[in-house]
């Protein structure tokens, strides 16, 4: 199985991942990282703050970028008459 | 990732249950009698490899896991492949004591990393508990404690946010590792992955990992490569309105 690196740029600076996991594919390299910024993005909520700008770089065994995923991508997000 | 090297050494027969005396003799006094009864009953240590199933969820038990080296948990898998750890067993422990009176357990036990164990029968259990019901009465206090520890966890996972929850679980191992001479106020081993310490947190890995990193710039404690090495406990358990009540460290008779 394939090793992929989540590292994180966020609000609060930039966090290394020096460990890894082991994922079937890409697809679900993309889901966890999904699901590691909603949890993040709701703890930061229950503080009042909604930080759409941060990143998660996942990265595979020999350090190369496979894909970046957005906060922003994580979530849809109503306001007003406005989808985004 | 945490070593997964086998020990190919058996540790010594004897070391589960000086461990688990260890455990006992802090909270109350253990005589020669009664330790010969329960040294008497455990088995000479097995080896179970690092994440592989030591008792599984709903099978008819007759034993009990006496843990000697190694970390095990309690846990459960959900549907969609989540993971709860509801305890992070150190050596020194049973498992399943629980067992004993229960028959089978509602969770499974998994050897987080390479685990030696030291089996009981249920039949020793009750024939040594028959003969010196004061032992009897320090191995239901471990049952106890291990429920004020699911009891805590709870609190940790309904109230306490990711920050003080990593540091509360990292405080409570230091003392529980301290207890069987395993751990310091400097800190200890402690070869898990962020994965298993986020399974015990309701966290995400990479939640964890933020969260290690603003420990590590406040300077209270490091995890990296296996050893967790404390900058402040003081402040560590500050943060984590951590203290030792819930782990009833006051030797009396019981």
């Amino acid at each position: 199985m394939p090793h992929f690196y989540f590292h994180l740029s966020n609000g609060t600076g930039d966090t290394r991942d020096e460990e890894g996991l082991d994922l079937p594919d890409v697809a679900r390299a993309r889901a966890h990282a999904l699901a590691a910024i909603r949890a993040i993005m709701r703890e930061e909520l229950g503080r009042g703050l909604i930080d759409l700008d941060g990143m998660i770089h996942i990265m595979d065994d020999s350090d190369q970028l496979v894909m970046d995923v957005g906060f922003v991508e994580a979530v849809e997000v109503r306001y007003g008459n406005h989808r985004h | 990732m945490a070593t997964t090297a086998i020990e190919a050494v058996a540790p010594p027969a004897a070391l589960g249950v000086d461990r688990l005396l260890m455990k006992m003799r802090l909270r109350d006094d253990i005589d020669d009698l009664e330790e010969q009864a329960v040294r008497a009953i455990a088995t000479p240590p097995v080896l179970y490899p690092s994440r592989s199933i030591v008792v599984r969820e709903g099978v008819p038990l007759e034993r009990s896991a006496l843990l000697v080296s190694g970390l095990l948990s309690r846990s459960k898998d959900m549907r969609d492949g989540q993971r709860q750890i509801t305890e992070v067993h150190v050596p020194g422990d049973f498992a399943d004591l629980h067992s004993f009176t229960l028959k089978r357990l509602d969770q499974d036990i998994v050897a987080l990393t390479d685990c030696w164990i030291s089996w009981t029968t249920h039949a020793s259990l009750h024939a040594v508990t028959d003969h010196h019901p004061h032992l009897g009465r320090m191995l239901w206090l471990t049952t106890n404690l291990d429920g004020a520890l699911h009891r805590a966890w709870t609190v940790s996972l309904g109230r306490r946010d990711a920050l003080e929850r990593l540091a509360h679980l990292l405080c409570e191992l230091q003392v529980r590792l301290s207890i069987v001479g395993m751990a310091d106020e400097r800190g200890y081993h402690l070869p898990l992955t962020q994965t298993d310490i986020a399974e015990c947190l309701g966290l995400t890995p990479v939640h964890v990992n933020r969260v290690l990193r603003e420990l590590r710039e406040r300077g209270l404690v490091t995890f990296r490569s296996g050893r967790v090495s404390i900058g402040n406990l003081a402040e560590l358990r500050n943060l984590a309105e951590f203290n030792t009540d819930y782990l009833f460290l006051e030797k009396r008779p019981r």
